[in-house]
């Protein structure tokens, strides 16, 4: 039984086109955003709901953002994946932190927020890494439909 | 209060359900997908978590 992936054979042969960069921007913004501009309506809604159920939950349940620290290059994957969130991640570092101590405390000055001695923070952080890494791969799938390599 | 169990529940359906719009197209592809992936996940971890008692 064959699988329709959305994957098209067509990008084999024609030229590449770049994918716009405010296109990638706004993907990676607002969950979803870059599906919806892209007309894809119905799967940019799921996506939107699933990232920002991911993120919500990891902020009930005391998950710390991650934020860089120095001495600790693991700190730095995490704030990645965390970053992944987009608008998500600002507004609660934000929300955090206040806008002057936001950017006050870059890069190494900013508090992630959770409760480490709390029951979920560990099941929280999962939580936000996940939902900043599902939107990082939206982003790639943005560009493979903007250049016509999926439908 | 915070369910162990139910947290994973809840992280396994949203993967599962964000990797079935991501890899497929038609419902019943995105279905079959997201059954697999779910209770790959769920069933998964519970029986990975019983096998660790037998880790020292």
């Amino acid at each position: 039984m064959t699988k329709d992936t959305g994957r098209s054979t067509a990008g084999a042969e024609a030229p590449r086109a770049m994918t716009s960069p405010l296109l990638l921007l706004a993907a990676w913004l607002v969950p979803g955003l870059g599906h919806w501009i892209l007309g894809k309506r119905r799967r940019a809604l799921v996506f939107f709901a699933v990232v920002v159920c991911a993120f919500l939950t990891g902020v009930l349940v005391d998950g710390e953002l991650g934020t860089p620290r120095p001495g600790e290059p693991f700190s730095w994957l995490a704030t990645l994946a965390c970053l992944g969130n987009g608008l998500l991640y600002l507004a609660r570092l934000v929300w955090i932190n206040g806008v002057s101590g936001a950017l006050g405390g870059l890069p190494f000055g900013l508090d992630g927020g959770g409760d480490p001695i709390a029951v979920g923070f560990t099941y929280g952080n999962t939580f936000l890494y996940t939902g900043g890494l599902m939107n990082l791969l939206l982003m790639l799938d943005v560009s493979d439909i903007a250049r016509g390599e999926k439908d | 209060m915070v369910d162990h169990l139910l947290l994973m529940i809840w992280h396994a359906l949203l993967v599962a359900l964000f990797f079935a719009f991501l890899w497929r197209r038609s419902s019943r592809d995105r279905l079959v997908l997201f059954a697999k992936a779910f209770l790959i996940m769920a069933v998964g971890s519970v029986v990975l978590g019983w096998l660790m008692y037998l880790v020292p």
